[in-house]
């Protein structure tokens, strides 16, 4: 294996592009044998990091946020919320899988419309309305662990780490941007149908 | 609906269980043991409305640790310097007060006589005379109470000196991790809806027992410095004794300026002095209800003001002076709690089904 000065220093006369962050092989591997890497103080944080949308957080602020989080297990099938219930809290799945199921109006069936993922998060609007209605019940797959915030640890948060709970309100309002942009396109695309579908119509009749 | 396995549904049932009998079993062993858990009250009391200055301290630059030793040394002194220097001299207060109670006693039995030779004169009534001796009895007996247990009850309070900091330190110190321990017995069901009403209820508890602090602070330090500067004996005790009963709604402010009043007319006569008093009184709760009461309590409790009455009367024959002052706070939680559990029966229930 070659040293990590050489390969930096080929790098550089090769003119290819340098890790962003340093990457020593053995200080790594003594890193991360420690003891206290593996404790799970250190690992949610590390798995916050994973997270997309907390991307503008530093390390330290994942530290702070981390303490405020709640870690809920929920065994195979069980339910996490339900549709229509009031919620108070987002979630992001820390391991196993979510079912969201929407309920038909008509039939009172509830189906399937999306499957989470670790890393993936749901519940975001429940942290910023007033006595806010979750849309989907979501029910768990397997043996899941969460990672929940509820709006009293954001009030706190506001209290004692103002820049962390601002950049957590960011990051859910980049969230709630992001679904605003997909359903109004959404929205554009079924108008954008229905208005050919009229205009389809028209032509028929037409003829 | 989504179909639960039954085992789960079964296990799920064992939590719940579990836990409220877990909380009713603590509450029982807390209410069995009457010395620890009236400082314990009483230091939770104090934990609500301290903990909300640990964040501000933290804005200021200082950590965690270093908040909470500031908060505890200022504690500290606070509770320790007026019981050294102020309780001899309430004790004092007290002690001399005593005396004063025949001379307020003849002075009210003469009053009565006049009033009663001119009720018979003007209207032929007779007005017996138990009248004014079952009144005085009573009203003895009760000063009489209060004044030879004051200085036991703040010789008591010496207990509390040890006791009350320790467990507020402890409270400010672990109170998060406690919190964290009570909800992760939090069965996944009830989680959300637990973990938000337990947060409301310590809100609104917190919320008015600082600012009717603050509103019997203002009241009694106006009250004191009044009579002081009007040269009216006892003022300590008759500041303490004003700031005591405005806790009570309604009717404390009156209770409070009644032993101010007869002891007044009973040393210098309906004079100068004894309007002096009557309007020291009338400003200090015109204040009070002017611009303390309306800033500060009124916005914290929606309550009426039949339940408001209702409650404080429940409160202190159970639970006495902590009764009096947390019957409030505690209707309105109930009133929350209630109205949740209604929209989770009623308002909710009635949208899933329309």
């Amino acid at each position: 294996m070659e040293s990590y000065e050489k390969g930096i220093n080929t790098k550089v006369e090769s003119g290819q592009a340098l890790p962003e962050k340093l990457d020593i092989s053995l200080l790594k591997y003594f890193w991360q044998a420690s003891p206290i890497a593996g404790s799970r103080i250190d690992t949610i944080p590390k798995f916050l990091r994973k997270i997309d949308v907390l991307k503008n957080f530093s390390d330290n602020e994942l530290r702070v946020l981390s303490q405020w989080l709640h870690l809920r297990v929920f065994s195979d099938s069980e339910i996490i919320f339900k549709q229509k219930d009031i919620g108070v809290g987002l979630y992001f799945i820390y391991s196993g899988q979510v079912d969201v199921k929407v309920e038909n109006d008509d039939t009172a069936e509830e189906n399937i419309v999306l499957t989470l993922d670790k890393n993936d998060y749901f519940g975001e609007l429940a942290l910023l309305q007033e006595g806010s209605i979750r849309n989907a019940t979501a029910v768990s797959r397997d043996t899941t662990q969460l990672l929940g915030i509820f709006k009293p640890d954001v009030e706190n948060l506001i209290e004692s780490y103002p820049v962390v709970a601002t950049k957590l309100l960011q990051s859910i309002s980049v969230i709630v941007a992001n679904r605003l942009f997909s359903v109004t396109q959404e929205l554009k695309r079924a108008k954008h149908k229905l208005h050919q579908m009229e205009v389809d119509s028209a032509k028929t009749t037409k003829n | 609906m989504p179909k639960q396995p039954k085992t789960r549904v079964q296990g799920e049932v064992a939590r719940l269980i579990f836990f409220f009998s877990v909380i009713f079993l603590s509450a029982i062993a807390l209410m069995s043991m009457p010395r620890i858990a009236a400082p314990l009250t009483f230091a939770y009391v104090l934990y609500l409305i301290l903990s909300p200055l640990i964040p501000r301290l933290m804005k200021l630059g200082f950590g965690r640790n270093t908040s909470l030793g500031i908060l505890f040394i200022g504690l500290m002194f606070s509770m320790t310097y007026p019981i050294v220097k102020l309780v001899p001299m309430i004790t004092a207060d007290s002690q001399n007060f005593r005396y004063y109670i025949p001379k307020m006693e003849k002075y009210v039995v003469e009053k009565y006589q006049d009033i009663k030779v001119e009720v018979e004169k003007r209207s032929g009534i007779q007005l017996k005379d138990s009248y004014a001796t079952d009144a005085i009895y009573g009203a003895r007996k009760a000063v009489t109470s209060f004044l030879l247990y004051l200085p036991q009850y703040l010789a008591s309070t010496l207990e509390w000196i040890f006791l009350v900091p320790l467990f507020i330190f402890f409270l400010l110190k672990d109170g998060y991790r406690l919190k964290k321990m009570i909800l992760g017995l939090t069965p996944n069901s009830i989680f959300e809806r637990f973990y938000y009403l337990g947060h409301q209820f310590n809100k609104k508890l917190g919320d008015y027992i600082f600012a009717k602090f603050v509103e019997a602070s203002i009241v009694g330090i106006i009250i004191t410095t009044g009579l002081w500067a009007l040269d009216i004996r006892f003022a300590l005790l008759l500041g303490l004794i004003s700031s005591i009963t405005n806790i009570i709604p309604y009717v404390g402010p009156i209770i409070g300026a009644v032993p101010a009043l007869i002891m007044v007319v009973a040393e210098y006569g309906v004079g100068a002095s004894f309007g002096g008093v009557l309007t020291l009184y009338i400003v200090a709760n015109a204040i009070d209800i002017a611009l303390v009461f309306p800033i500060l309590v009124s916005k914290i409790v929606d309550i009426h003001p039949i339940m408001v009455v209702i409650s404080v009367i429940l409160g202190s024959q159970y639970f006495g002076l902590i009764g009096m002052i947390i019957s409030i706070p505690f209707a309105a939680a109930v009133k929350l709690v209630g109205a949740e559990i209604y929209r989770e029966l009623y308002a909710t229930r009635a949208s899933r089904g329309a």
